[in-house]
This record gives C-alpha cells, sequence and structure tokens, in this order.
C-alpha cells in the first residue's frame, strides 16, 4: 500500500515537471523578449502622456518579439518619489527605467550600485544630442547615473491687461520701473506679486529669490556661503515683496493658494515653470492672451540671468545582462532622439535637454523658448542648487523674515548651517 | 495516560497553529522594523550606501537641534491639549448624553460626524476658515471689529489654530465614554436621589468615579496621539512658519524626505521613548484600577 502510494506520487511530480522541461527546450530554440518596466510619471493628465505613450506603442512596434517597454503609471508625484527612494533604500530599483528631480539630495542616489552608469554607453554621436551644460550638472565624481531630460527655466509672468490697467504698458526693464509699476498696482488695489513661504520650498518666493541673488552675485552665486552679502540682500528684497507687494495670506500660502491668487486676478505678476502654461484654469482666464514672459529686472550688476532647473532626469537600473542594459540604451536613445522629443515638446510646450528645431506656436509656450534664448546665461534655482533640505530651511525661515522676527543676516546664518560642505 | 499527552500535545500544536500568523506578522511588522530603527539610529547612513556606525552622534545632534526642541515641546502641548481638554469635554458631552435628553440620538450622531470625515478635507476646511479672507476673520470683524489676521501665518497663533481645529472634534472620545456610562448600574444613581444627592453631585459622586478606568483609557490614547501628531499639522502649515508648529512625526518625515534616514530614525527612536513615557507617567499618576470592572467581578 505504501509502495504504490510512493509511486503515485512521483507519478504526479513528474506529471508537474514535464511541460516545465519541455517549455524551456521550446523557449530556448526562440529569442527572448525583454521585458522593460517603465515607472513613467507622464501619464493620465500630464501634458507629455499622449506623445510619450504614443513613443512606447511605435518603439514596441519596431523591436517587437524583441524588446517590449511596459509603462507603469506613477499619477502622484509625492507617492513617486517615496517610491524611489524607499526602494532604492531596500537595495531594489523601482523599474528598469525611472526619472528623478535631479539637485543635491537626489545625487545621493549615485552612490547607488543599483543605477546604470550611462558614461560608458553614451557614444559621440549620443552625447551630440544633448545640451552639453545639462550634462554636466548631471555628472558626479565623473558618473552620470541619470541622463538630463526634461528642463525648466522659471521666469516672472506678467499679467499685462492689470499692468495696462494702471498704465504700465510694457514688462519692467530695471529695477526702478519694476517697483514704479508696483507702487501703481497696490495703489489700485492690485496684489502686485504672488509671494508665499509655505510647502517644503516656498516656490514662487524661492524662484524670485533666485532670480535676486543670481542678479546680484552672479551665476556662481551659489558656491558662496549663504550669508554673502548678495544673499543679505536678496533676503531683504524678497522681505520687501512678501511685506509689501504680496497679498496679505503670503505668510504661510502654499503653491495652490499662490497660484490661485494670479489666475483669480488678485495678483498681477507670477513665477512658475513651462507646465504651468498648458493649465486649462489659465487658458479659462479673460488675461490669457495678455500674458507676457520674461526676466526679472537686475537688481544687481549681473544682468539677463535666466532661473533654470533640471526638471527631470533619466535613470535605468543596473543589470548583469548584457542584453537587458542594451535594450535599455536602445530604448533610451529612441526616447531622447531629436524626434521623439519634438514629437513630446509639441504637445506639451515643455523644454529639454535634447536639441531639436522644433519651435512652439502657442504663444505663451513661444515666450518660454524666447525667454531662454534672450537670456545671457542660465543658473540653477535655489533648489536645484542646494537641495531639498536647505530650501526647507529657506521655507520655514521666510516666514519668520517676512514677519520681522529675525534680520536678513539671521535668516541668511539659519539657512547657512543647512548647507553641507 | 498516553491519550491525556496526545491530547495535551494536540492542544499546545493548536495554540502554537493559532498564534503563528499573528505573531509572523509582528515580528515582520513591529519587530523586525523596531530593532531596525534603533539599530539605523546609532549609524550614519542616507538610504543608499553602506551604514557607518557612529555611536550617540545622532543624539546627540538631535537634542542639541533647535528645530527638534521646538517640536518636542510642541508635541508635549498637543498631549496636554488632547488629554486635558478634548478628553474632558468628550466626557461633559457624555455625561449629558447618558442622561438621554431630547434628541440625544442625532446629537450624539452629529458629534461622530467629523470622525468619518477624512483628516485632509477636514484640514482643507479649516484652511480655508482661517485664510485672511476666509469666514473667521469676517465674523470676527462684523462682531469685534477686529483687522484680517493671518492666523495660520503668524508664528503666535498657528499652533494654537491647529490644536483648536483637532480638540473640538470630541466625537470618538465621546462615543467610548458614552458607552461606558451607560453601563453604570441604574439603581446607584436612584439611591443617591433617594438621599436627596442633585444631578451635579451625581455626577461628581457617581459617573466620574465609574468612569474612571475608561477616562484613563481615553486620556492615554489621546495623549500618545498627540505625541504622535502628524497629519493635520501637515496639511496645513506644513510645520511653519519658522517651524511654529513642527512636531516630531514633521520632523522624522523631513528628515526622510532629505535622506537622512539613520537621523530619522534616531527622531523615531525619541517618538517611541516619548510615547512610552506618557504612558508609563499615567498609569502612576492615575493608576490602572477600574471600579467598572471590579464590581462586575
Amino acid at each position: 500500500m505504501m509502495k504504490k502510494s510512493r509511486l503515485i506520487a512521483v507519478l504526479l511530480l513528474l506529471c508537474l515537471l514535464f511541460p516545465l522541461g519541455a517549455q524551456g527546450q521550446a523557449e530556448s530554440g526562440q529569442q527572448k523578449e525583454i521585458e522593460l518596466r517603465w515607472a513613467s510619471i507622464w501619464v493620465g493628465n500630464d501634458s507629455k502622456a499622449p506623445a510619450v505613450e504614443a513613443l512606447v506603442e511605435e518603439f514596441n512596434t519596431k523591436n517587437a518579439g524583441k524588446i517590449k517597454v511596459v509603462i507603469e503609471p506613477q499619477p502622484d508625484y509625492n507617492a513617486y518619489e517615496q517610491k524611489v527612494r524607499t526602494s532604492l533604500a531596500a537595495g531594489q530599483a523601482p523599474a528598469d527605467i525611472f526619472t528623478i528631480k535631479f539637485n543635491p539630495t537626489t545625487a545621493t542616489f549615485y552612490q547607488s550600485n543599483l543605477l546604470m552608469d550611462f558614461q560608458g554607453k553614451l557614444d559621440d554621436a549620443w552625447k551630440g544630442t544633448f545640451d552639453a551644460g545639462s550634462l554636466e550638472q548631471s555628472t558626479v565624481d565623473g558618473m552620470l547615473k541619470s541622463l538630463p531630460m526634461e528642463t525648466a527655466i522659471l521666469p516672472i509672468w506678467y499679467n499685462m491687461d492689470a499692468m495696462k490697467s494702471v498704465g504700465v504698458n510694457a514688462m519692467p526693464a530695471t529695477e526702478q520701473q519694476m517697483f514704479s509699476a508696483f507702487d501703481k498696482l497696490k495703489a489700485a488695489g492690485i496684489a502686485p506679486t504672488s509671494q508665499m513661504t509655505g510647502d517644503t520650498n516656498a516656490w514662487t518666493s524661492m524662484i524670485w529669490f533666485s532670480h535676486f541673488a543670481v542678479s546680484l552675485g552672479g551665476p556662481n552665486v551659489w558656491d558662496k556661503p549663504f550669508t554673502d552679502p548678495a544673499f543679505v540682500e536678496a533676503a531683504n528684497l524678497i522681505k520687501r515683496m512678501i511685506q509689501e507687494y504680496s497679498t496679505a495670506d503670503a505668510v504661510g500660502l502654499g503653491a495652490g493658494g499662490s497660484g490661485g491668487h494670479f489666475l483669480a486676478g488678485r495678483t498681477a505678476v507670477f513665477s512658475n515653470g513651462p507646465w504651468y502654461a498648458g493649465r486649462a484654469d489659465l487658458a479659462a482666464t479673460p488675461f490669457f492672451d495678455s500674458i507676457k514672459i520674461g526676466g526679472l529686472p537686475a537688481v544687481g550688476e549681473y544682468e539677463d540671468i535666466m532661473i533654470s532647473r533640471l526638471q527631470a532626469n533619466i535613470c535605468a537600473a543596473s543589470s548583469k545582462d548584457a542584453d537587458k542594459e542594451q535594450a535599455i540604451v536602445d530604448f533610451l536613445k529612441f526616447l531622447t532622439s531629436p524626434s521623439s522629443i519634438a514629437k513630446i515638446a509639441e504637445t506639451s510646450g515643455a523644454m529639454f535637454a535634447i536639441k531639436t528645431d522644433y519651435r512652439p506656436v502657442n504663444n505663451l509656450q513661444k515666450q518660454f523658448y524666447d525667454a531662454n534664448e534672450a537670456a545671457s546665461t542660465t543658473a540653477f534655482d535655489l533648489e536645484a542648487a542646494l537641495g531639498a533640505e536647505v530650501t526647507l530651511e529657506f521655507a520655514q525661515q521666510l516666514g519668520a523674515l517676512a514677519l520681522d522676527r529675525i534680520s536678513a543676516e539671521e535668516f541668511c546664518a539659519l539657512v547657512d548651517r543647512k548647507i553641507e560642505r | 495516560m498516553q491519550a491525556v499527552g496526545t491530547r495535551n500535545r494536540w492542544i499546545w500544536s493548536a495554540r502554537i497553529l493559532f498564534l503563528l500568523p499573528v505573531s509572523l506578522l509582528f515580528f515582520f511588522f513591529f519587530i523586525y522594523p523596531f530593532f531596525f530603527t534603533v539599530f539605523t539610529s546609532f549609524t550614519s547612513w542616507r538610504g543608499i550606501g553602506s551604514m557607518k556606525f557612529n555611536g550617540v552622534k545622532n543624539y546627540a545632534k538631535l537634542i542639541a537641534d533647535p528645530t527638534f526642541q521646538k517640536a518636542l515641546g510642541n508635541n508635549i502641548v498637543w498631549a496636554l491639549s488632547q488629554g486635558l481638554i478634548q478628553v474632558p469635554l468628550a466626557c461633559l458631552v457624555a455625561m449629558i448624553l447618558v442622561r438621554k435628553p431630547f434628541g440625544w440620538r442625532g446629537l450624539r450622531t452629529i458629534y461622530y460626524l467629523p470622525n468619518v470625515i477624512s483628516t485632509v478635507a477636514l484640514a482643507m476646511v479649516w484652511v480655508a476658515i482661517y485664510n485672511v479672507d476666509g469666514p473667521l476673520n469676517a465674523i470676527l470683524a462684523d462682531l469685534f471689529g477686529m483687522e484680517k489676521h493671518n492666523w495660520l501665518g503668524n508664528p503666535d497663533t498657528a499652533l494654537f489654530a491647529v490644536i483648536f481645529q483637532t480638540v473640538i472634534y470630541i466625537g470618538y472620545f465621546m462615543i467610548v465614554l458614552l458607552a461606558s456610562a451607560m453601563n453604570i448600574p441604574r439603581s446607584l444613581y436612584e439611591a443617591a436621589e433617594i438621599d436627596g444627592a442633585s444631578t451635579l453631585v451625581q455626577e461628581i459622586n457617581i459617573t466620574l468615579p465609574m468612569l474612571r478606568g475608561t477616562l484613563i483609557t481615553t486620556m492615554t490614547l489621546a495623549m500618545a496621539y498627540g505625541m504622535r501628531h502628524f497629519e493635520a499639522t501637515f496639511l496645513m502649515t506644513g510645520g511653519g512658519p519658522a517651524y511654529a508648529t513642527t512636531t516630531m512625526g514633521i520632523d522624522l518625515y523631513l528628515k526622510m524626505d532629505a535622506l537622512r534616514y539613520s537621523e530619522a530614525s534616531t527622531s523615531g527612536v525619541f517618538l517611541i521613548i516619548m510615547g512610552t513615557l506618557v504612558i508609563t507617567l499615567l498609569r502612576k499618576l492615575f493608576g490602572s484600577s477600574d471600579p467598572m470592572s471590579e464590581m462586575a467581578q
């Protein structure tokens, strides 16, 4: 009886294993399709989503049976950032392909062996398609573990309908003109600018501060100690902006509130990146066609410097499988080719670190390209240059500065203690 | 004899089998993370690369950090507010509702309603209420001619504004206390009435002592929540302005955000220690006896 049972068990086991063996033999005869998982943030309502999805489909069709890229949608950016951090901390790449906002904080990811180093993969032809400055900014200790893809300039937005209503017919070209225009707006009961100290980066005010600091200290101002006179003067200027030329709720206000004031016409001057240009609620405003984009008038000796940042760098998981690494490189070459980038730019109006001949036709998007080209040079904003922790301290202490709880010198000293040297 | 032995073995096997799933979950999702957190708090680690042992440096840095000191102070204010304002308020309402006044069922539902609404939604509503151009300033201006005030943007009022919108939601503790109060034997009140005791005297001498055990439990829960408070403040002020509303939970989160994993672990360990201290202190102060359960025995 016992022997019979054992025999049945062995037979059952053989029956289970046979199909597996047969399948293995069948597969060894044909080339295995490589599947690449892409944790993409350009999904859902994102303006880049349709073009990105079409490109992935095009690539999959061209490489049918060899490579298949599968998009894993990441619609919530904050949750996505947490996923990237925790996955890398747990010793796993979040996906085969993913993006990061490159700054000194995320540059820590370069220490991970889980990320592919593109330095050896980037041939001259491919390298030539990228903006050299962006490639250099993405290189840490000789490693290029993320490729610059989406970039952004952070100019100043003027609601010219509001400006014209107080007799200002052109964007201010000098500091004097700027304050004069702001005084006129204020006298007419319009808060001139949308400032804010809330959220973890005091976003719109951080952009203003970056413009001031760069104009006062030059494009390399972020290399100086934060106690440098350029920063102290910039702190005094941003304090004046919040106290005299913004809405009463600026201290503690978040980005939603700051943008909301501009959209509602309560403020006339705003600051944000090109992604804001594609918003439906902006297009619905009565002043949409009057919006002018430009730099901030020089408040120091450095003129025509535009504030910019690397908005999205693309990373890939390193792999022991050479075929898989090659498949990733093939896809990224396709995705970052000038023709692919032109397609994404056309639908989204976003700006890229890859050189293309594309020029937008949309008035607002075109102004971003014009403002970028008009600048003599670009410089990073505070967050892109000094990282998340320094920016958090900036945002927290900005409220105290605006409420006169601390002086500009104390403000700069407090931010300075957070900078790692 | 052998049958008894086999039965005992079966009973023990069954006990282990029943305990195994929950024990495994407890080990993997509490014991292991707890010891991992304690371990990493003694290292220098940014979530990537190898950990370097650095002794108690993180603890020394944390204690000397003015932001953390502010967070600790705020958490103590939170714990006291929840334990000494929210729970007594809940107890007062429970004591009124237990006497079943007109519409008590409706009131019970209304008081509990905010507890079924998401914290995010409530926080957003209160951000609008506290806005410079919001309804609170409008009402105060109409009634007292007060000037507009930036409640969440002023370090002097931000903390109390956030605490206020939390402590007024007494529903959860009210329901717990009400359930307990409803179990107090009616005979005690009847005897007191025969002796001529007023309602107030009955509440002080019967209801409150009988609720002692439940009150200690609710206070412990409320204060422990106050020590680990995070959501509402993070949503309403992000810990600002100038760290005026920051808490240990926010400090921990922001350290994680800046990839300071080992320092975040140190904040986490501190949070656990503070929570344990609060519970121990409450037990020492009020004891753990419960007249209701003693009566039941």
